[in-house]
């Protein structure tokens, strides 16, 4: 047996009994000798670890947890509500919004200003019929149009 | 710890409560698990004054994730998987502060301890050797990949069998050998490592 073998050997046995070859080669050899005696020593370390006892839950964890789990769950719900009346209201905030902001650019992106917002309002009949006309308004009318000329 | 055939069914009956939202069903659960959870939590975190906010945090998780329970597996294994993940997680996190540690504790102190734990024959410990010897290999577990912590502390500190282990870590019993046997060559690979820095 060499050194490698008896290495895996004493890994895979962990606190078994090792064979006459095993132990034979332990006793010519100092290095795996001290690697045995670490892991009884390490065996021994790992008992005394398990032999620790874990705290004991502090009175009335479960009940305590079961509070705690109660007041998520209502935190949950309620939160989720908020969240779905929050949501809505943000939409139809947005949609509003959008519409206001539609009606007012409209007008004053269409081609034509003025009649385009009109038309857009339904307005066109009152527009053309109050606002003067640049080519031909009151004055216009009344001076272009007057037939033969003043009449003195 | 087996269970009557009784005492399974209305373990049962509670999951199936508190799977379909009955909160107060899940406080029978947790009693008759706490202890479980506990251990495993202290075993491989080894901190008490952690363990109880760990294994608060273990069961609301459980709570939160009871719906995907399918009763394929027993609930206390399914329950320590959850306990086994959580901490493994937190030796993750806590890694890089507990280096730290090791690298704030001199040389001096470290082998003393070492000198201390290995002056007596193993078998024959007083108290304190043994209180000496338990710190010692604790520190020497911490030292360990999370991974090599987690099966060593399932198999040498909570007493589980490879099956078991397969079970809990979703694993072939075959590769649960193999990773056994490699973190004990580690774990005794790093004591002489650390016996050899000392010198």
């Amino acid at each position: 047996m060499d050194c490698k073998e008896l290495r895996d050997l004493v890994s895979e046995l962990w606190g078994g009994e090792l064979s006459a070859e095993a132990r034979e080669h332990l006793s010519n050899c100092a290095g795996c000798e001290a690697l045995w005696r670490d892991a009884r020593l390490v065996q021994a370390g790992l008992r005394a670890l398990a032999e620790e006892a874990a705290p004991e839950p502090s009175l009335g964890f479960a009940s305590r947890l079961v509070r705690r789990l109660q007041e998520w769950q209502e935190k949950g719900a309620r939160s989720e509500f908020f969240e779905t009346v929050g949501r809505r209201f943000v939409y139809a905030t947005l949609a509003l919004t959008l519409a206001l902001l539609l009606s007012m650019a409209l007008p004053t992106s269409g081609p034509v200003r003025g009649v385009a917002g009109a038309d857009f309002l339904g307005l066109q009949s009152h527009s053309q019929s109050s606002q003067p006309d640049v080519i031909g308004g009151d004055f216009g009318d009344s001076h272009e149009l007057t037939p033969g000329g003043p009449t003195d | 710890m087996p269970y009557s055939e009784s005492e399974v069914t209305r373990e049962v009956e509670c999951i199936r409560r508190v799977q379909k939202g009955e909160g107060a069903a899940f406080g029978q659960l947790v009693e008759r698990h706490q202890q479980r959870i506990f251990s495993i939590v202290f075993h491989l975190v080894r901190r008490r004054d952690e363990v109880e906010d760990l294994a608060q945090e273990i069961f609301l998780k459980a709570y939160r994730a009871i719906r995907s329970y399918n009763f394929q597996s027993s609930f206390a294994t399914w329950l320590s998987r959850i306990a086994v993940n959580h901490c493994y997680d937190y030796l993750r996190k806590v890694r890089a502060s507990r280096l730290s540690y090791y690298s704030e504790m001199t040389e001096e102190s470290a082998h003393e301890l070492e000198r201390k734990a290995e002056s007596p024959p193993p078998q024959g410990l007083d108290h304190g050797e043994k209180l000496a010897l338990r710190d010692f290999v604790g520190r020497l577990l911490a030292r360990a990949p999370e991974d090599d912590q987690v099966i060593l502390t399932l198999k040498e500190l909570e007493d589980y069998s490879v099956e078991e282990i397969a079970d809990l870590l979703r694993l072939k019993p075959s590769t649960v050998k193999v990773r056994l046997h490699r973190a004990r060559k580690r774990m005794l690979a790093d004591l002489e490592r650390w016996r050899q820095e000392g010198k």
